[in-house]
């Protein structure tokens, strides 16, 4: 399917088959327009029980429990599972800070990587892929498709995309809560490096939507570590003004603003349900899709309806 | 603090070398592109708190490593002893000694005295400083000595107590011409003193000149006061004020008077009122002894003429007075020696026959029956056949001598007799002892005696206390006189009646009026004149004894080579016999020697005072204390290198990393996502 094209750097055949013996699912009903290995909100015809319920007039006799007549000489209705496909929206920073890395890759090229995976997945089971960048703003919207030339166009844009200017990721969020239908899975690769607090209002803007919402939350560790020796400018990434620092006057107090941001994530992700995964971008990004694709076939038909 | 080697410090700014690498690791920074910026703001706006505190301290303590360091090479000094007493080596050091009597007080609970205490201290102090040439200056001899070494000032039996006063500018004099002479390179100067006040006569004209003279050094010279002004509460001295040797009928006896005085300061009231018995012990010839106890309530107790019983042959002898041992034992004891008084002889010259007959008869009546006083008229021609060693005193009413009567008149002065000069009917152009008579004066008018001497010499109050009735005198015609002398009674208008010139022994006394009756009352009024020659004579008939009362320190022109000593201290050496209280016999005289009066009533210079006398000199001062076994000063490099280790080990400590917090390093340092 590539023959003719360049390969591209941020797909691996090899990792992308192994991912393939796992099922990539959603945590919570769908609502696709075709069937799929998806649950969704409606009941359907799947082989999947899922409740009785007391006949009404006009209910399709041919659904009728008639044992269960027998046992209790009651009128119930046996209601099975319906399966859907879904809409994956991968939303994408692409802001400056997503340009560091210095563990010899940077975010941005590790965000490609998880999200051009998902991507193939996603369109292999069926489901509609999509791709949102933002920066400053909604820099790309390519909404979610089913078909695969759709995913070309998709990894055409992952390859040209540049980490550039700042992250407008809290507006862009409650934008995109909006305009996506309800019911997709929703998975955001970020550095999230922005004031917690404002997150919150954003996943909570999401969850009443009745998006699955994941975050791929994108860390250097040298942005953890800050094992810096010598004085040091540094310059932001986003534009914002330089900062000089002597690295073992301000480590301490550097290490304590990570580890109070880090525990406000955790916090407002727990109250969201999100599913969030803390990514160090030296780890390999097979083994933390894996970590993701087992954690959410575990929890599937789980309570999160 | 003062330092061996004040130059090292030049190297201080050196502690500014922390503040300098770290600046110049500062300009070393490293520029990168950084995405977690948020994390750096927020880092910035945190309270620095301890982070910031132990900065500083680290520097702190690298700065203080370094300038421990520094300090220590420097090799300081502790005690601040004189200021800055170090400055490497001087070139020589003179050690100005104050051996007076007082020097010898001991500190309480202790044995040492001040002297050698401050010898000792002295020895320890200049051996760590250090000089070339070490020169020690006592009083009483105006040539410096060198020292071998310094240890010399604790060993040398020359540096011990004597009893004679110090005088301490005669002593700066003999160091300013020390310096001159030898033309010393950088000089130090060290005083060990008391600073009594008859030692230092703060009052006296000569520190201000010292004062320039030594201003006038351009290799500068540092002075170095180490004092003990501690005074003994209650100390105990004793003096006798007169030992008479006096016909019985059994024989002879002795009649000495004594005055026991008591120090009293610091303890105001409770040391001086409170009643003491004091066993006063009298010894004479060496043998025979007595014992008198007195009660000494006040400040001073008076014994007159206690009696000690003589044999019958015994014409003259000396004896000790003392009293038990205490803070001051210099004052403790007092020599005195009596005999037969001389006769005294008195040759009179005189052009005038009325003006010879009242100084013939006055002189040739003794006031004490015991003593034969005679008097003779001499022509000016037959001086040459006096036998002058028995002339006490010289009466000339005449011109004034020249040729060879002058130098047999100043040969008789110069050994210690009186001559007493009234002006001759036609004054000449002679002189004598830069005396000279010039005109008489006189008028209608007696001129009346305005001002006198009454504290001292021949017109002094009497013993009691009452004036003599000089103001009484009337004097008719005087002759006026020039030349440089101390005027002991002056006339109206400033015209002297009464002058003394400067001697080196004997007095000279000129007399502006004769007795005779046109010229003065001095005849009819007789008791001024008399009481003024019998002062004279008496004065000039003390060499004439065979028993001296003198004051150690003051030889009173006998040359100790041929003395031999009878009573006093056996630590001093046959030269310096006239500085050490004792009895000495020299030929068929007697000679008692012992402290001078104003040892026991001196007070103690204020530190102003003392100060005043140095103002402009490079002038230290430290006070310490007789029997003190601290040592003035000290090296202490070793606490500044200990310090400096110390520095060196808390900066360590604060350096060290700080204990990671619990998380692992690495990408597992991230915690791992939350599966909701």
């Amino acid at each position: 399917m590539f023959a003719d094209r360049q390969p591209r750097s941020f797909l691996d055949p090899a990792v992308l088959s192994r991912l393939q013996n796992f099922p990539f699912l959603a945590r919570r009903p769908m609502q696709g327009n075709v069937s799929g290995r998806h649950p969704s909100p409606h009941r359907g015809s799947s082989v999947e029980f899922a409740e009785y319920r007391k006949y009404v007039p006009g209910d399709d006799l041919r659904r009728l429990d008639w044992r269960a007549y027998g046992r209790s000489d009651k009128y119930f209705i046996k209601e099975f599972e319906a399966d859907t496909n879904l809409r994956c929206c991968l939303v994408l920073d692409t802001s400056g800070s997503m340009g560091f890395g210095m563990s010899g890759i940077s975010k941005i090229e590790y965000a490609r990587r998880i999200a051009a995976a998902l991507g193939h997945m996603a369109l292999q089971q069926g489901d509609a892929i999509g791709l949102s960048c933002v920066a400053k703003g909604l820099v790309q919207n390519i909404p979610p498709r089913r078909n695969p030339a759709h995913l070309m166009a998709i990894y055409d844009t992952l390859e040209q995309i540049k980490p550039k200017g700042e992250s407008q990721l809290v507006p862009v969020l409650h934008e995109l809560a909006e305009t996506i239908r309800q019911r997709a899975l929703i998975v955001i690769v970020s550095d999230l490096f922005v004031d917690p607090e404002e997150l919150k209002g954003c996943f909570e803007h999401l969850r009443f939507r009745h998006h699955d919402v994941s975050i791929f939350h994108l860390l250097d560790p040298k942005e953890i570590d800050f094992d810096f020796r010598r004085p040091m400018r540094f310059l932001d990434m986003e534009g914002g003004p330089a900062v000089f620092a002597e690295p073992s006057e301000i480590a301490d107090r550097y290490r304590k603003a990570v580890a109070s941001y880090l525990e406000g994530v955790t916090k407002i992700v727990r109250e969201s349900a999100i599913d969030y995964h803390r990514v160090s971008i030296d780890e390999n990004y097979e083994q933390v899709l894996i970590r993701f694709l087992v954690g959410r076939a575990r929890v599937k038909g789980g309570a999160l309806r | 603090m003062s330092f061996l080697q004040p130059w090292l410090l030049a190297a201080l700014p050196l502690v500014s070398l922390p503040i300098i690498i770290h600046l110049i690791n500062q300009r070393r920074y490293q520029t990168v592109q950084w995405a977690a910026m948020m994390f750096l703001l927020a880092a910035n706006k945190m309270s620095r708190g301890y982070a910031r505190l132990r900065q500083y301290l680290i520097m702190a303590m690298r700065i203080a490593a370094i300038a421990a360091l520094i300090f220590a090479i420097s090799r300081p000094l502790t005690g601040g002893w004189l200021g800055r007493a170090g400055g490497g080596k001087p070139d020589v050091t003179l050690v100005l000694l104050d051996r007076s009597p007082s020097m010898t007080q001991s500190g309480s609970g202790t044995g040492d005295s001040k002297l050698e205490t401050g010898r000792r201290q002295l020895a320890e102090s200049l051996k760590t400083i250090g000089s070339q040439r070490w020169v020690l200056i006592e009083p009483g001899s105006d040539r410096p000595r060198e020292l071998d070494s310094i240890d010399a000032l604790v060993t040398s039996p020359s540096a011990g107590p004597t009893s004679a006063s110090s005088d301490l500018p005669a002593m700066l004099l003999t160091a300013q011409e020390y310096m001159k002479a030898n033309k010393t390179g950088r000089t130090e100067v060290w005083i060990l003193s008391d600073i009594r006040e008859n030692d230092w006569n703060a009052e006296g004209g000569r520190w201000q000149t010292l004062r320039d003279a030594f201003l006038e050094f351009s290799q500068g010279v540092r002075f170095h006061l180490l004092a003990y002004p501690q005074k003994a509460p209650g100390n105990l001295s004793v003096r006798v004020t007169e030992a008479r040797r006096q016909k019985t009928g059994e024989g002879a006896e002795l009649l000495v008077s004594l005055k026991l005085r008591r120090e009293g300061q610091g303890d105001p009231g409770a040391s001086t009122d409170a009643k003491e018995t004091v066993p006063i012990q009298f010894e004479v010839g060496g043998g025979a002894r007595s014992e008198v106890s007195v009660e000494l309530a006040g400040a001073e107790y008076e014994l007159k003429e206690h009696r000690i019983p003589l044999g019958p042959g015994t014409e003259k002898g000396w004896g000790m007075v003392s009293i038990p041992a205490d803070a001051s034992p210099a004052d403790n004891a007092f020599y005195f020696a009596f005999s037969q008084p001389a006769p005294r002889k008195t040759i009179v010259v005189a052009e005038d026959p009325q003006a010879a007959q009242p100084l013939q008869l006055a002189a040739a009546i003794s006031p004490d029956p015991a003593i034969t006083s005679t008097s003779e008229v001499v022509a000016v021609s037959a001086l040459g056949a006096v036998e002058w060693e028995q002339v006490a005193l010289v009466l000339w009413q005449s011109p004034l001598p020249d040729g060879d009567a002058a130098k047999l008149v100043k040969a008789f002065v110069d050994r210690g007799g009186s001559a007493l000069f009234f002006p001759p009917h036609s004054p000449t152009d002679a002189e004598f002892l830069g005396m000279k008579w010039t005109t008489w004066v006189g008028g209608p008018q007696e001129v009346p005696v305005e001002t006198w001497r009454g504290d001292q010499d021949l017109l002094a109050n009497t013993q009691s206390g009452t004036a003599l009735p000089v103001g009484k005198l009337q004097v008719r015609r005087y002759c006026g006189l020039s030349g440089e002398a101390t005027p002991l009674a002056g006339l109206k208008g400033n015209a002297p009646l009464l002058a003394r010139p400067t001697t080196n022994r004997g007095a000279a006394y000129f007399c502006a009026t004769t007795p005779a009756p046109p010229d003065s009352s001095l005849a009819t009024e007789g008791v001024v004149f008399y009481v003024m020659l019998q002062r004279a004579l008496a004065a000039g008939a003390t060499v004439l004894q065979s028993t001296r009362q003198l004051t150690a320190g003051d030889s009173a022109g006998e040359s100790p080579a041929n003395w031999k000593r009878l009573a006093g201290s056996d630590d001093s050496v046959s030269t310096d016999y006239p500085l050490h209280a004792g009895v000495y016999e020299s030929g068929d005289r007697l000679l008692a020697i012992n402290r001078s009066s104003a040892e026991d009533a001196s007070g103690v210079l204020a530190d102003a005072r003392v100060a005043g006398l140095f103002k402009g000199l490079d002038f230290s001062r430290v006070d310490d204390q007789a029997g003190s076994m601290g040592s003035l000063i000290q090296e202490v490099w070793r606490l500044f290198l200990a310090a400096m280790m110390v520095a060196m080990m808390v900066e360590a400590g604060l350096c060290l990393p700080r204990k990671p917090a619990p998380a692992v390093t690495g990408s597992s340092r991230i915690p791992s996502g939350v599966a909701s």
